[in-house]
């Protein structure tokens, strides 16, 4: 019993549990993605074989689609760093400001937030329903009949349609942050700006602005982190379709193995998504802890 | 709701100020238009198919059909998805928050090599997206024999929620004083007893703020659980709502009470637990 009254095996026990499950389920799987990637596999059976870089050769050289889908993810995670949290900065400016209801408000906005992106696939995908939906009733009703589209059966627009119904659901997120952000903006520092005679436009720019980069910071990376998981939206709102006009990086790699059976290939995807995702994450991370470090 | 003391008016001012009563009305413009989705589907949801298709998209439903809500709750299997996200909720939420808090208090309160390494690692996770490894958890899941079982998609939940959740708590721990531990440790206690009868009475605030918010994750999840349970009796409600939307998409009514039925419990979770909310996700993200 000596043994346990000492810090460590304690802390080892009460650690252990978190570290396996997260090395098992979260760690391996990233690690046994890149060792597919090199193999040839449908998944199920036994037979793996080593093949080295084919499946890369694969989806770069030869599958038309994958490009179409890293043109897409790269469009896609453009949109998501420029509109959802410029809609969600110009929502948390305004409910930062002595206004009625604005409790309410705020907890409307942030309201599709919390909803399952399959659900909001699934509304989305009624309101353009090209005969019923929400959207072709209002644009008949405003006499703008010639705008009527089918939006997510027409290539040239349906990935722009599913962005907006992204837009709708994250931009409570960006809202939020935001407003933690010019709430922690000190009251003192903006009074006495206004006291040495700054107007509303001055406040803002030199003693809001700056005093939220980190702020800004954070929504940008944590906008594309999630903009490259896309993936439940697209799904459920056209599955890639129509002919792949709405196919992402994320949505390819499971189609490739779970669909068409090959593992290798889907892998190989994964890996490349991984990378990029890798690119961005660490360099942030990086900045993250050493602000941290600054601020202890 | 609390009434806003002297509304329009910018700090220190007493006069109205215009500029702040026109941002006003636009917000509830724009409010109106992001809360019509929800009222577009909820009409929906009580009209039949013939008004569906014969009267305007956005006039509300005269006499409503509520029949819409139990064949769509029958023919969606509701009874079963509904159980299956139950239990999957009811079990992962409370398990991962434990084993998370355990160990984001060994992790700021014991000292031992390679601590800091560890931390990394974890928090690493934050930033990793599951929906990338979708194929080789299925492997994985496999290899366990655990396709079709909740279990198997319980132990990957637990995963990828460990890193936010020990991120934040790890951040709060560090702040408790470092007498409420020594001291206790001087008095003889174990780490268990102090992380159980201090550390955990202590952070009830970010536990309840996390808890919520894996609430909600869980209950939304949809890919993980799209390649692990493929065996329509073991799905969750957003697998349900998935296969409802293919296989009776011209069922207007049905759909789009099925819709309603999926989003109302994480909604009024939301409505009652709203401020933690807030507190959960600027834990982790804004430091001030």
């Amino acid at each position: 019993m000596k043994f346990w009254r000492s810090a460590q095996p304690q802390g080892l026990l009460l650690l252990a549990p978190a570290l396996i499950v997260y090395g098992v389920f979260a760690l391996y799987p990233m690690l046994n993605v890149v060792v597919l990637s090199f193999m040839r596999w449908n998944g199920l059976t036994a037979d793996k074989v080593f093949v080295g870089l084919s499946n890369y050769a694969g989806i770069l050289a030869l599958d038309p689609v994958f490009w179409t889908a890293f043109r897409n993810t790269a469009i896609w995670t453009v949109l998501s760093i420029v509109f959802p949290p410029l809609v969600g900065f110009a929502l948390a400016l305004g409910l930062d400001q002595k206004i009625p209801w604005r409790t309410p408000l705020r907890a409307l906005f942030y309201m599709p937030v919390i909803i399952a992106p399959i659900a909001v696939a699934t509304m989305w995908r009624w309101m353009y329903d090209p005969f019923f939906g929400l959207f072709n009733a209002v644009l008949t009703s405003l006499g703008l009949q010639g705008v009527i589209q089918d939006w997510l059966g027409d290539g040239a627009v349906a990935l722009y349609s599913v962005f907006v119904a992204s837009v709708w659901q994250t931009a409570g997120f960006s809202m939020v942050l935001f407003l933690a952000g010019l709430q922690s903006v000190s009251k003192a520092l903006v009074e006495a700006s206004r006291i040495d005679g700054a107007n509303a436009w001055q406040t803002f720019w030199h003693v809001r602005t700056p005093a939220l980069r980190p702020t800004i910071t954070i929504v940008l990376i944590l906008s594309t982190i999630n903009s490259l998981k896309a993936f439940d939206i697209v799904y459920g709102m056209t599955g890639g379709g129509p002919a792949q006009a709405t196919q992402m990086l994320a949505l390819w790699a499971f189609t490739q193995s779970m669909q068409l059976g090959d593992f290798g290939r889907g892998s190989a995807i994964s890996v490349v998504l991984l990378l990029i995702t890798l690119a961005i994450v660490i360099p942030y991370l990086q900045w993250a802890l050493r602000r941290e470090e600054r601020v202890r | 709701m609390t009434a806003l003391a002297n509304p329009f008016r910018p700090a220190g001012s007493d006069r109205i100020d215009p500029v702040l009563v026109a941002l006003w009305l636009v917000l509830i413009v724009v409010a109106a238009l992001w809360i019509a989705p929800f009222l577009f589907i909820i009409f929906t949801s009580l009209k039949t198919n013939s008004t569906v298709m014969g009267a305007s998209a956005f006039a509300p439903p005269t006499n409503p059909d509520w029949t819409n809500y139990a064949a769509a709750w029958t023919r969606g299997k509701f009874s079963t998805t509904v159980f299956n996200s139950a239990v999957i909720t009811v079990v992962k939420v409370p398990l991962g928050l434990a084993i998370s808090a355990m160990a984001a208090y060994v992790l700021s309160r014991i000292e031992f090599r390679g601590a800091r390494a560890i931390f990394l690692l974890i928090v690493f996770g934050t930033m990793i997206p599951f929906q990338v490894l979708l194929a080789p958890l299925f492997t994985l899941v496999n290899g366990f024999g655990l396709i079709n079982t909740k279990l198997g998609v319980i132990l990957p939940y637990l995963a990828f929620g460990i890193p936010y959740q020990v991120f934040v708590l790890h951040g709060f721990f560090k702040e408790l004083p470092r007498e409420l531990s020594e001291a206790a440790l001087i008095d003889g206690a174990s780490h268990f007893s102090i992380f159980w009868r201090i550390f955990l009475p202590l952070s009830l605030p970010p536990l309840a703020a996390l808890l919520i918010l894996d609430f909600v994750a869980t209950w939304n999840e949809f890919a993980m659980a799209l390649v692990i349970l493929q065996d329509n009796s073991t799905w969750t409600l957003p697998l349900g709502l998935m296969s409802f939307q293919s296989q009776f998409s011209r069922d207007y009514g049905q759909l789009n009470a099925a819709i309603v039925m999926t989003v109302l419990p994480a909604t009024i979770v939301y409505m009652i637990f709203q401020r933690y909310f807030v507190s959960g996700l600027t834990a982790g993200a804004v430091k001030e």
